[in-house]
């Protein structure tokens, strides 16, 4: 039993996100089209049947399984192969450590809504999203292109100095919450300041979170920080791919986006917590309380998290299709000069604030 | 002398980014919401008078031609419905693609004189400059059908003979809104 | 020789020479639609109209005879204005029909009227309807309303082919050109009237409607219908894609202008005889392998030619090949064919003139009978004796391998000779019955795919150039000796230009400029 709760918990996580990833890659398309008074993919269908063209998602699929699958003559062969599996590998490993709902005792049992509870959670995500990057690399050298060299490098690049300002940011929301593991946080998250408002990061650490979304952005390689594949330009790493090679990227690329979302969350906006949701039921601070049973409260709770997850996923989308990108040293400048000084500030400020509450 | 561009200084504000990304988010943002809000209406069969977006879904919908619009060449005819080219030829001179191949010969009454016993348009090679059209002296040729599918599966199939030219002139305008004012 | 000065430049010129001819001799053009250098003077136009100091009125320059301290302006205000309204007048009851007009593009009323237009009508009236489009003869086609009443081509049939047959008839603006009554346009020079005409009024029949003139390249050559070697221009489809136009390449001639020998004429037979260059040629290298003649390549069919050549060679000695050239080849091909069959390979039968060739018809003016454009190179080059002598040896089985170029000896008597001959090779242009009948056809080009030189029967040496490329498969003739003499284990040049220089010491084009006449001895000297 205890075996078929933790397979049940990784089937249901990983279609989550599989599901959310390319419900995106459908969404992107129709919620641009619709911000810019067009229409949008609405093509596809079966039997006559468009539903708004979300069998395009369908369709795409069969198209990158059946088309020519490229692999160019002066390339290396294996690299070429392995690099997107890598990517799309590590961009999936990361989400374990995050967890989506809370504990709970059901019939005897703990389930512990997380596929694998690590006191130094935030860590391995970050590692792992880290590791992507080689994916992206090697797809770039492995495919003996000048652009595609160039888009990897610049991925790399970008990677690095926007890791920087990630790690410096969340080192705020560790002081406040003074722990690792990220199951902890979300039921730090839970309290209530002044005995009513929700203890969520963003209200802790609101410039920690802009800056934080702002390099997860960044670290999603996505307009406007899309310099590494910039399509207008240099196309990017993956230049020399198609069929399922590049499917596995252009998946890749919105999984990192539900990444991105899924920590945006678990951080910031209280992960699975329902404000004034506990354990047995609603205990609002105004008095008053209404009784739930644990299933209940433990599909609320992981309700919750998912519609945050998506509301986000929602808004990154909104800036990815509002703001132009980049230039390659805005870029830069904008990590070195002004996201990290801001990060370094924040981890002063919040621990000369922690000093001060702390006494 | 070259024009020299006043550029405009960003102020403060603009230059902290951040504003302006939420100012232009609530644009957007605004617009996917209007746009949505007519759609789902539209769904259930209410603001018709209104649209969700501007595209045309093209093979159900056609874009109203603009009146100047260059698009299939036709022949026209006279009143007794022979064509009213002469082949003097200035068209195929004038075509910088080459595309225009006429052969003339001699009309039974001697006030026309020449008329085309052959007019092919090769539309694989025209470039739709219009300049035919131009150069015309007689009116006998005019680019306002406004047909502008008239794709083929071989090379031939976009060679346009006289026949072809001459059957768009009694229908030249299909179209209402690229209605083209005749003289 | 009075000296006059015309816009400012001073010029003498010998007594008699008009305003027109010195303003000429300056390279000051003056506008002109009746004057004519090789017709009588007639002032009609009044085109020609220049300011003359100490005239009262402006003189037409054409009839003003040059004289001593003359001041003419050809430019001023006066003549310009004159121009103008002279324009304005003969267009009066012009019926502007250029779109289906076949002098469009070199008619002088659209090439003044750019330089002196008024571009404004003023005519309120109605146009004189006149009679349109109708031949007048077997080469001309006469539009009476777009005649500007020049009499240039009345004066033409009056004074120089002699014939009368054009006439001016009514009076003012209803004044025609036409025929007179029983009378047809059918001297053998009719076509000249289609050159010398200004406008589109008199236009060719057999260029009708075949290609506007602005897509013609145009390439300097002799004409091979006599042995007069008039000179001409060959004007063929340049800009144009063959296609657009039938395939037909040539697609007319017109007479170039050679004081000593053909002034502005040519006579309607080499007019109108284009024709071959472009229809029933033979494209490629054929052989008789059962019965049939069938498609070859070059290189088998020399080969074959060779082989043969030299198993007769073999067997008879310099009897057993026999030769007959043709005074249609040019001098550099008669010269390479005398270089391999008489000088290199000493052969004793070797023949160039016809005995039954007919005669043409002959006329004091242009046309000569004999209808060979080289007969006279032939016999400068030491060609001597005619087929018949070779053809009786071949006939009796003495000649084993016979070569004949360019003739047609497959009729009547000649025919039945031929028909016994055992191995008939044949290089020519265009199918005939000898062709049809040999075991080797070897295709040649035409006069309008080769450079050369052919000598008229006055011994003049004229260049005709290249201006097409051969068709098909076909060679130029001296390449093709070239070829049959390295099988046959010689070398000799195969450009028409080696050749000539090794003649006369002199290149082709040292020659002429333009392939005036050059008497044979100077050329050698130069
Ligand atoms: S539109 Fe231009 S390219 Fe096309 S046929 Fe006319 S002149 Fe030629
Ligand atoms: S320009 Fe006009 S009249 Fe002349 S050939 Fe072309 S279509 Fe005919
Ligand atoms: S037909 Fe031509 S040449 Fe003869 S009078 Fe008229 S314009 Fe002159």
């Amino acid at each position: 039993m205890e075996y078929a709760i933790d397979v049940g918990k990784v089937l249901f996580w990983f279609s989550s996100i599989m599901g959310l990833a390319s419900i995106l890659t459908w969404m992107e398309r129709k919620q641009s089209a619709v911000m810019q008074d067009r229409i949008g993919a609405n093509r596809a269908d079966i039997f006559g049947f468009r539903i708004l063209g979300l069998f395009h998602i369908i369709a795409d699929s069969i198209k990158m399984f059946t088309k020519q699958d490229f692999v160019p003559a002066q390339g290396n062969r294996i690299l070429h192969t392995v690099a997107p599996m890598i990517a799309l590998f590590f961009a999936l490993v990361g989400f374990a450590a995050v967890p989506f709902g809370g504990t709970y005792e059901i019939a005897g049992y703990t389930v512990s809504l997380q596929v694998l509870d690590l006191n130094v959670g935030l860590l391995f995500v970050f590692a792992m999203m880290s590791m992507g990057i080689y994916g992206f690399v090697l797809g770039g050298w492995a495919s003996a292109n000048n652009y595609a060299l160039l888009g990897g490098l610049r991925a790399s690049g970008q990677m690095i100095s926007y890791e920087i300002t990630m790690g410096a940011t969340v080192i705020g929301t560790i002081m406040v919450y003074g722990t690792l593991s990220l199951q902890q946080m979300n039921i730090a998250q839970g309290e209530l300041l002044f005995g009513w408002i929700p203890a969520w990061g963003i209200l802790l650490q609101p410039l920690g979170c802009i800056l934080f979304v702002t390099a997860a952005l960044a670290e999603t390689k996505r307009v406007p920080f899309d310099v590494p594949e910039g399509e207008s330009e240099i196309i990017g790493y993956f230049v020399e791919y198609s069929g399922m090679r590049f499917g596995m990227f252009f998946l890749t690329d919105f999984i990192e986006t539900v990444l991105a979302a899924v920590l945006t969350t678990t951080l910031f906006f209280g992960g699975w917590q329902v404000p004034y949701l506990y354990a047995g039921g609603f205990e609002f601070p105004w008095g008053g309380s209404f009784e739930l049973p644990v299933v209940a409260v433990m599909l609320l709770q992981v309700g919750a998290f998912m519609a945050k997850v998506f509301t986000l996923c929602f808004i990154f989308l909104l800036i990815r299709w509002t703001l132009p990108r980049f230039r390659w040293d805005q870029l830069m400048r904008l990590g070195w000069t002004i996201m990290l000084p801001l990060s370094i500030l924040n981890i002063v400020v919040t621990g000369v604030v922690l000093l001060i509450v702390g006494n | 002398m070259a024009i020299k561009v006043e550029e405009k200084q960003l102020t403060l504000l603009e230059r902290l980014y951040v504003l302006e990304v939420v100012r232009g988010i609530a644009l957007t943002t605004g617009h996917f919401f209007r746009n949505m809000a007519v759609h789902i209406a539209r769904l259930f069969g209410l603001a018709k008078d209104k649209k969700g977006s501007t595209t045309f879904q093209y093979p159900e919908e056609r874009r109203p031609l603009a009146p100047r619009l260059r698009t299939l060449h036709r022949l026209t005819r006279r009143e007794d419905g022979a064509p009213r080219c002469v082949a003097c030829m200035m068209c195929e001179t004038v075509c910088p693609a080459h595309c225009i191949s006429i052969v003339a010969g001699e009309h039974p009454n001697p006030l026309i004189e020449k008329y085309p016993t052959r007019f092919d348009i090769d539309l694989g090679l025209c470039v739709f400059c219009g300049y035919c059209v131009e150069a015309c002296p007689e009116d006998a040729i005019r680019m306002d059908t406004g047909v502008l599918e008239f794709t083929s599966f071989s090379r031939e199939g976009m060679v346009y003979d006289l026949n072809k030219l001459l059957a768009r002139s009694e229908t030249p305008k299909p179209n209402e809104e690229s209605k083209v004012k005749t003289a | 020789m009075p000296t006059l000065t015309i816009d400012g430049q001073e010029v003498t010129v010998d007594a008699g020479t008009t305003v027109i001819q010195a303003a000429e001799q300056i390279g000051i053009n003056i506008p002109r639609y009746c004057y004519h250098p090789g017709l009588s003077l007639a002032g009609r136009c009044r085109m020609c109209l220049v300011e003359i100091e100490t005239f009262p009125n402006l003189q037409i320059a054409c009839y003003t005879r040059a004289q001593d301290e003359m001041v003419v302006s050809t430019t001023s205000e006066r003549v310009l204005s004159a121009r103008q309204s002279m324009l304005e007048f003969l267009l009066s009851n012009h019926p502007l029909d250029c779109p289906v007009c076949d002098q469009s593009g070199e008619c002088d009323l659209q090439n003044f009227y750019m330089d002196h237009g008024q571009y404004q009508s003023r005519f309120l009236e109605n146009k004189v309807k006149k009679k349109k489009a109708f031949p007048i003869g077997p080469h001309v086609i006469l539009d009476q309303e777009r005649c500007i009443l020049c009499t240039r081509c009345v004066r033409f049939t009056e004074e120089v082919s002699k014939s009368n047959e054009l006439g001016v008839f009514n009076r003012g603006s209803r004044s025609v050109i036409d025929l007179y009554p029983t009378k047809s346009l059918d001297n053998p020079y009719s076509g000249n009237v289609i050159d010398i005409c200004p406008v589109g009024a008199l236009t060719e029949r057999e260029f009708r409607f075949k290609c506007r003139v602005w897509y013609l390249a145009s390439q300097e050559s002799i004409c091979t219908g006599c042995s007069r070697g008039c000179n001409i221009s060959l004007d063929y489809n340049g800009s144009r894609r063959a296609y657009k136009a039938g395939g037909r390449r040539v697609m007319r001639i017109k007479p170039r202008y050679n004081p000593d020998i053909n002034k502005w004429w040519i006579c309607d037979e080499g007019r109108f005889g284009y024709g071959f260059i472009d229809t029933d040629r033979i494209e490629t290298p054929m052989q008789r392998t059962t019965s049939d003649l069938e498609p070859s390549d070059w290189d088998p069919a020399l080969a074959r030619v060779a082989e043969t050549v030299k198993a007769a060679y073999s067997e008879k000695g310099a009897n057993g090949v026999g030769v007959i050239v043709s005074p249609q080849l040019s001098n550099e091909e008669l010269l390479a064919c005398r270089e391999l069959f008489v000088e290199k390979m000493k052969l004793t039968n070797v023949a160039a003139l016809n005995p039954w060739e007919e005669p043409g018809e002959a006329d004091d003016f242009l046309r000569n009978a004999d209808r060979n454009p080289n007969t006279k190179g032939v016999e400068d080059l030491g060609y001597s004796g005619d087929a018949k002598a070779v053809l009786e040896k071949a006939a009796e089985g003495e000649i084993e391998v016979l070569i004949i170029f360019r003739h047609n000896l497959a009729d009547g008597e000649a025919g039945k000779l031929l028909e016994k001959a055992k191995f008939v090779v044949y290089v020519g242009t265009n199918w005939n019955a000898t062709a049809e009948r040999a075991h080797v056809v070897l295709p040649g080009a035409t006069h309008a795919e080769k450079d050369g030189t052919f000598t008229n029967f006055e011994g003049r040496v004229q260049r005709f150039k290249q201006a097409l490329l051969p068709i098909g498969d076909s060679r130029n003739d001296s390449q093709i000796i070239s070829e049959m003499a390295a099988k046959l284990g010689y070398s000799l040049p195969a450009s028409a230009d080696e050749i000539f220089e090794a003649w006369k010491g002199i290149s082709l084009d040292e020659l002429s400029g333009s392939g005036s006449s050059v008497d044979p001895d100077t050329a050698v000297q130069a």
